[in-house]
């Protein structure tokens, strides 16, 4: 069969409501982390009296304890939707149903109880954020991997794959603009200072989690009722135990999951981009500056990488884009370099954060194609189709390594680069000697630089492309067609 | 077919779904908007108002609950009436980057800190004059000083909003400091040492444990009709507010207590506009709130 004549499983509307869907989730998953950290620390108990140093550590511990708690969820989430078998497919019932107690588990984090007690407002702290991560996890782990169900065709899903995934990307950053439009819009009807009042009251917060858990109730929707799963799942119950064992048994699977690890120390760009934004370019306001480009670069790249893989294999892809992204990383660093950490950098440095960005969009798309790919090999070899464990296994090893991430980033910043912190109570930042900014420069781009070379190194190992790829989706059609009759 | 699949519309649950929880939603925003936002509760505004002076003697903030903030943000209220004067001097737009000297070009905040520090006592001595009750001395009298104590530190007639933000807040903050007291303070990511601990004028009276509660002990609520007859309506103009709106007036008396044992009150007048109070600074004397522990 001819490309032109290729069977089409998808309506066209699927692939959008699909995007639209996981914008939804990422609305409200992109919202949350930052913000409830934000509501904790500043805002839940205003005014209680409670030991600031006290709660800044608990809350420190919230998240340590939620992150632990995410990753366990991700396999049993894994293993529960593996073994799901419902009328309506095995990922949409956790999708469409588990989104309604999501939307009202994440408003009452932000509805903090009355209590005087600092022990009380702990507790509550820890049970809500737990309670929000597991039911998160429950819903967006399976909505990641409704992309090897949409279609059995490997190019119809790697499309409908790169464009959820653009969206996804723009939903979580869509956070940001609830609550810029929620600020206009209370300063309008409220007046400037009684703004200023509700906003030190976090009240923009409450109404912006509102907006957000409103969005995610209206996309969910659109995507359940819309889309539907095509891949039959397999009718054996899959145990523990061998569920497990998928994720780290699998050679492809790991070869893909190991690529977070072998590049953890990718993002620790984060850590030191304030300080590149005050020491190099001039102003701490510029941090956004930075963050924007390199934004909307991910974005562009996002798109980019499916004209990409309609002429490479996904091994290809991951290892073109790779190569790439560290060569523009070099090229900043050596920009940079040459002409110095005066005004002249700033845009020089912005251009080339764009171009820097572009590399992102390749590590937002094509693991999930590739996990996709790995489902339909599995599922050739033993006879079970499992996406929930294969994705949730991808899950775990991105939480480990972003653990990794956050240690590493500060370690780089105050110890490694020879930071120095200001004593003086007037000068909010102290200079820095020329050793130092040398340092934070390569922290922003020769160290992850070198982990964006290291993510690649796994890929090397990864064989579920070209002829083996084909012949796999061929049997497991023929095997399908013949279960049917 | 993917809406009406084996027996189940997916339509009509993704409707009545989106519309459940929007009511739900709504009504928890709107619950915790009501029980949280002061503006809604005269009671719990008056106690927050005396709260925020008796705590650390801050006059100043307590202003952002007051009619001076009715009609437009505190901090352009201060910038219309009393910064930009100072700025459009002479004839000149004295924040304009031409008025910069070299100093102020090549302040690393160290000359900035010595305005603050030679400010400070300034701000001291307002307080004890006018009080904040005269907000409008206040204001006046610290701007005049500053040009002065800032063009013989800097050199330059440079001056914006600010060089008077971050003195005039520094000194308020440090006010507050002196009556509380501060905890060592470390950076957090070296562990240095920032600053030493000290014992503030509270403590010192007081008690290290010493706790400072506020509390609303009678609140009366009337009409607006007498207010009107005797409101300052120049003002209330000059606030931008319009007699005419005022809905309701109340006051509120608050106690000051510590450590359990009331040291003063505060009879704290209150007005209502549209659906929020706010505390009528004209008619509020605030005094006894920086001196019951003299």
């Amino acid at each position: 069969m001819s490309e032109n004549t290729k069977k089409k499983y998808m309506k066209k509307s699927e692939i959008i409501t699909f995007g639209i869907g996981l914008f939804g989730i990422a609305l409200l998953t992109g919202w949350m982390p930052d913000y409830t950290a934000t509501f904790f620390a500043d805002f839940a108990f205003k005014g209680k009296g409670f030991d600031p140093d006290v709660m800044s550590n608990m809350i420190s511990v919230v998240f340590l304890v939620a992150g632990i708690v995410g990753a366990v969820c991700e396999l049993v989430i894994g293993y529960l939707v593996d073994n799901t078998r419902t009328k309506f497919g095995k990922v949409k019932p956790w999708v469409g149903f588990g989104v309604i107690p999501l939307a009202l588990i994440s408003m009452f984090v932000f509805v903090s109880p009355d209590t005087d007690n600092q022990t009380v407002a702990i507790i509550w702290m820890f049970v809500i954020y737990s309670a929000y991560t597991m039911i998160c996890c429950a819903v967006e782990s399976p909505a990641n991997c409704f992309g090897a169900l949409c279609s059995p065709d490997p190019s119809e899903r790697s499309s409908a794959i790169s464009i959820a995934s653009f969206l996804r990307s723009v939903g979580q950053s869509g956070g940001m603009v609830v609550i810029l439009v929620v600020g206009l819009v209370m300063k309008a009807v409220m007046g400037q200072q009684q703004f200023k009042n509700a906003e030190g009251q976090g009240l923009d917060l409450v109404i912006s989690t509102g907006i957000c858990c409103l969005g995610i109730i209206l996309f969910t929707m659109i995507f359940f009722v819309n889309n539907k799963e095509r891949v039959p799942f397999t009718q054996e119950k899959v145990s523990l135990k061998d569920a497990v064992k998928v994720v780290f048994t699998n050679k492809n699977l790991l070869m893909v999951s190991l690529t977070k690890l072998t590049g953890f120390g990718r993002g620790v760009y984060g850590t030191v981009s304030l300080y590149i934004a005050i020491y190099l370019l001039g102003s701490k306001d510029l941090k956004l500056g930075l963050l924007l480009p390199m934004g909307i670069g991910t974005a562009v790249g996002t798109l980019l990488v499916n004209f990409v893989l309609k002429k490479f294999s996904t091994k290809q892809t991951f290892i073109l884009f790779s190569l790439y992204g560290a060569s523009s990383l070099a090229i900043l660093f050596l920009v940079s370099r040459g002409i110095g950490f005066n005004d002249g950098l700033i845009i020089p440095f912005l251009i080339l954060n764009f171009f820097c960005g572009l590399q992102h969009g390749n590590t937002n798309v094509t693991p999930n194609i590739m996990i996709a790919d790995c489902v339909d090999e599995i599922e050739y070899k033993t006879g079970k189709r499992q996406e929930g464990l294969a994705y949730a296994g991808y899950g775990l090893f991105s939480k480990i390594a972003s653990a990794f991430t956050k240690a590493l980033g500060p370690w780089l910043l105050y110890t490694w680069s020879g930071y120095l912190v200001s004593t003086d109570v007037n000068v909010a930042y102290a200079a820095q000697t020329d050793g130092t900014l040398n340092k934070l420069l390569m922290i922003y781009t020769i160290i992850p630089a070198v982990f964006v070379v290291l993510q690649a190194v796994p890929i090397f190992f990864y064989d579920m492309v070209g002829e083996k790829k084909d012949n796999i989706v061929k049997a497991l059609m023929e095997r399908r067609a013949a279960e049917t009759e | 077919m993917s809406n009406k699949e084996k027996g189940f519309n997916f339509k009509l649950y993704g409707i009545i779904t989106f519309i459940s929880v929007a009511a739900i939603l709504a009504v928890v925003c709107v619950t915790t908007f009501g029980a949280k936002y002061m503006a809604f509760h005269p009671e719990r505004l008056a106690e927050f108002y005396v709260d925020t002076i008796v705590q650390t003697g801050d006059g100043y903030n307590a202003y952002k609950n007051t009619l001076v903030s009715k009609n437009m943000k505190y901090g352009d209220f201060i910038r219309k009436n009393y910064i930009d004067p100072a700025v459009n001097r002479d004839g000149n737009d004295c924040s304009d980057h031409s008025f910069k000297g070299e100093k102020t070009l090549s302040d690393d905040g160290t000359l900035s800190g010595k305005l603050i520090a030679q400010m400070y006592p300034v701000y001291g001595e307002l307080l004890n004059t006018y009080g904040w009750d005269d907000y409008d001395s206040i204001f006046t009298k610290y701007i005049e000083k500053l040009l002065t104590v800032r063009e013989e530190i800097f050199g330059d007639k440079f001056f914006n909003d600010e060089v008077f933000f971050t003195a005039f807040e520094a000194n308020v903050s440090a006010y507050g400091k002196s009556l509380t007291g501060t905890d060592e303070v470390y950076d957090e990511n070296s562990g240095v040492k920032l600053s030493d601990k000290t014992t503030g004028i509270y403590a010192e009276k007081f008690g290290e444990d010493y706790k400072i509660t506020c509390e609303t002990v009678s609140f009366k609520e009337g009409y607006a009709d007498g207010y009107l007859m005797n409101a300052d309506t120049d003002v209330l103009t000059f606030y931008g507010v319009d007699a005419g709106t005022v809905e309701s007036v109340a006051t509120a008396v608050v106690n000051v207590n510590v450590n359990g044992t009331k040291l003063a009150e505060c009879e704290v007048s209150l007005v209502k506009i549209g659906m929020s109070w706010y505390v009528d600074n004209l008619n509020t004397d605030t005094e006894m709130l920086y001196s019951f522990y003299k």
